[in-house]
């Protein structure tokens, strides 16, 4: 502490004691950020419950137009990602960079095969006329709310998806910064906080899965 | 939040692979219990939630190291969810005792 302006490694800033404080308080913000996240979800979650109380007959037909194998592969897929971000962040810890840049590559890739599972599963949907809101022109559901259980799917999945791109694009970051030698066993702040929010995009799909795929 | 000088937790790779085995396992489980075995209608929704809920404590507690963390950031997670509880049964408690439900709703 005495003589910590000397001490100080250089990826830490000027503001914190050590490199340990500035790790915590990092990881802290993130925390703060997740909480926030979990709400705003939390919102869309509200609306999926006050509706599925309302029409619970409309939730069990619209769901069988989804299909569950997709979406079982698409939970396996996600699950895998954040394994592979875990090892991601072991091998940083470890100053293995060369497990750190695969893992983070594979991630990036089961990320992708995930988005494009999504993509046939929306286009898929369009074909049929199963649009959000007023654009709804499926005729398959007998129910005068069918648009309403998609405006939410559309919003819940769409919004969730908005997430898998940009972590795609975090993690891209991360992946560039390892190759460039910037993380080590020392300092690897940006690769834990990023994976942190890599496991939350997987936690709510954990939710999403069973909610709207598995209702019969 | 006292002590810094604590060092990071690293799990082994066992301890991470045996965390994804037990979650691809309850994927399964969840997708077998709502496909195959039918369970009469206000116990599926149950079981397919607290499995939800068992998978997303492994991911909270073991991917994003909560369980060796310090406290305060397990703290902010479980303030987020019972707010989030604390939303919806307010919500419920106007939308779930109307005499009607506005029409284009």
């Amino acid at each position: 502490m005495a003589n910590h302006s000397t001490s100080h490694p250089t990826h830490v800033h000027h503001h914190f004691v050590d490199s340990d404080q500035q790790f915590d308080t990092a990881k802290l913000g993130m925390w703060v950020f997740l909480v926030n996240e979990i709400l705003f979800f939390g919102g869309l979650f509200c609306a999926y419950i006050v509706y599925r109380a309302w029409y619970p007959e409309l939730f069990q037909m619209a769901a069988l137009e989804l299909n569950t194998f997709w979406g079982a592969v698409n939970t396996v897929v996600l699950i895998g990602s954040s394994l592979t971000v875990a090892m991601a962040i072991r091998s940083a810890q470890k100053n293995q960079m060369k497990g750190l840049k695969i893992n983070l590559l594979i991630t990036i890739a089961l990320a992708l095969v995930f988005m494009v599972i999504k993509g046939f599963e929306y286009a898929h949907k369009f074909e049929y006329g199963i649009f959000p809101g007023e654009f709804y022109t499926y005729d398959g559901i007998d129910h005068p709310q069918a648009h309403i259980f998609f405006s939410i799917y559309y919003m819940l999945t769409g919004v969730h998806a908005l997430h898998v791109i940009i972590g795609i694009g975090l993690i891209y970051w991360i992946y560039r910064r390892a190759k460039r030698g910037e993380f080590s066993s020392e300092y690897y702040t940006p690769v834990e906080i990023t994976g942190l929010y890599w496991h939350l995009v997987d936690l709510i799909w954990i939710f999403l899965f069973p909610l709207l795929y598995l209702i019969e | 939040m006292s002590d810094h000088n604590h060092e990071h937790h690293i799990s082994t790779a066992g301890q991470l692979w045996a965390v994804g085995t037990a979650l691809l396992i309850l994927t399964i489980i969840t997708v077998v219990l709502a496909k195959f075995v039918a369970i009469p209608p206000p116990l599926d929704v149950v079981t397919a939630i607290s499995i939800a809920l068992v998978k997303a404590f492994l991911v909270a507690a073991f991917f994003m190291n909560l369980y060796w963390d310090v406290k305060f950031n397990a703290m902010l997670l479980i303030m987020a969810v019972i707010f989030f509880i604390l939303m919806v049964s307010i919500t419920l408690l106007d939308t779930m005792y109307r005499n009607d439900i506005v029409p284009s709703f």
